[in-house]
């Protein structure tokens, strides 16, 4: 538990363009889908909440960066994610941008460790 | 792939009721705890026991973090009338008022100027569409031969013969004519047919009787005249109007003259400062002296004195006369006392 609560401080300012990349990769996800994907993409390392993942997703449809589509699932409504134009340039500045920020941050940090591949 | 039944749905969502998730994420937490139920199942937990884990993993206070979460970061793009409005009545017109204000303000903005240009251009569009009327300022002008006509002979029409009134029976009637010699059949008798003889009437051949005076006939009446006292009587009446005026000798001026050398200002009335005038009758003599002298309007203080004074000193005046003789007449002199300073 330790170990989630210190990386949700760090996921706090980079969910968002977890999140839009891996919508650009997929082009339609839903919430538990998501989680599902970061969790085995990173063996475990990051596991998203979905106390932290649903708040950012209707954020990002707000914004207009996302599409949704309900559907109706053994029983209960699935709702899916999808890029717009918008978000799709979004995503990919937010990456770019990102993978910067890490490269600082490896040279200020010292720490030649191999970070978990977001493209 | 095992499925979580409708009744074990059912529950996780009674469970998040009970928790009080917001309504916006309701319908996607279900999915995602189905999902993640489904994927205990998988791993082997029967649904009762994958239920009852996530009963305990999901308590109340994640739930409420995750709804401030989610709001919070609604909310950023959220502007004052959401928080103005938070926990009130939406549905009331004020909301919907705040929200619309600004879209409100530019359509009433756009729709003032879009108006307020109609204005200006319907003139010129109105002066655009309507023909222009050409005033030419200068016109050429082509000559043309002029054919006249020829004049119409006027119709006369004769007026109708006018009817003869009847004539009324006539008598002729002379003009007076002027004669120019008439002969006197009786002319005047002369002196020597009168000598003895009566005028009369009628000529009377009687006898001459040389002594006889016939005295004349009465033609004129008593005398009316006045007897020989009444100039007498005349002299002693006092006239108020006469024919001749009696007179100061040397006129109007000069008995002006006289007053103004003569009157000295009572120091009474100059003190008082008292001005006015003082209305004096006497009667002027057939010999030309000051009579009677009397004050008819005075202003006192010395001044109605003074004036008598005055008049007592003046020389003999011209008398007045009635029908040529000398005659009493009595005289109102007015005399004006006045402070010059």
């Amino acid at each position: 538990m330790e170990n989630t609560t210190s990386n949700s401080e760090y996921l706090r300012g980079t969910l968002k363009t977890i999140v839009l990349s891996l919508l650009a990769e997929n082009k339609r996800m839903y919430g538990y889908e998501i989680t599902q994907a970061v969790k085995e993409q990173t063996n475990g390392e990051i596991a998203l909440t979905f106390g932290a993942l649903y708040p950012v997703l209707h954020k990002l449809e707000q914004e207009g960066a996302l599409l949704t589509e309900s559907l109706e699932v053994d029983g209960r409504l699935r709702k899916y994610y999808a890029l717009t134009q918008q978000g799709a340039e979004t995503a990919r500045d937010k990456t770019i941008e990102l993978g910067r920020f890490l490269n600082a941050l490896q040279n200020l940090l010292g720490v030649p460790e191999p970070l978990p591949a977001t493209s | 792939m095992k499925r979580l039944s409708s009744q074990g749905i059912e529950e996780l969502k009674r469970l998040l009721i009970e928790t009080n998730a917001d309504s916006l994420l309701l319908p996607e937490l279900l999915d995602h705890l189905a999902c993640e139920a489904e994927e205990r199942m998988w791993d082997g937990q029967s649904p009762v026991d994958a239920l009852a884990s996530l009963r305990r993993e999901i308590t109340p206070e994640i739930v409420r973090t995750l709804n401030l979460d989610h709001q919070n970061l609604l909310a950023m793009n959220t502007s004052l009338d959401e928080i103005v409005f938070e926990g009130r009545n939406k549905a009331y017109g004020a909301y919907a008022l705040r929200l619309n204000y600004a879209k409100n303000v530019q359509k009433a903005f756009a729709g003032g100027i879009l108006l307020f240009l109609a204005l200006m251009y319907v003139p010129r569009l109105v002066s655009s569409l309507t023909p222009e009327k050409k005033t030419d300022y200068m016109v050429e002008s082509v000559l043309t031969d002029v054919r006249l006509d020829q004049p119409k002979e006027e119709i006369v029409i004769p007026p109708p013969p006018a009817e003869e009134a009847p004539v009324q029976r006539q008598v002729r009637y002379l003009p007076p004519e002027v004669v120019t010699d008439v002969v006197e059949e009786s002319p005047p008798p002369t002196i020597d047919a009168l000598e003895n003889a009566q005028i009369s009437s009628q000529n009377v051949e009687g006898e001459l009787l040389p002594d006889l005076i016939v005295p004349p006939t009465e033609l004129v009446g008593p005398s009316k005249g006045a007897d020989i006292g009444a100039e007498n009587v005349v002299e002693d009446k006092i006239f108020t109007s006469v024919e001749q005026q009696p007179e100061f000798f040397g006129g109007q001026d000069a008995l002006m003259k006289f007053l103004g050398k003569n009157i000295r200002y009572p120091s009474q009335a100059a003190r008082a400062n008292i001005q006015g005038r003082v209305i004096l009758q006497f009667t002027v003599m057939p010999d030309g002296s000051i009579a009677d002298i009397q004050t008819i309007k005075g202003i006192g203080f010395g001044c109605d004195e003074e004036a008598e004074r005055v008049v007592r000193l003046m020389p003999k005046w011209k008398p007045g006369r009635q029908a040529g003789k000398a005659v009493r007449v009595r005289f109102t002199l007015p005399v004006y006392f006045s402070l010059q300073d």
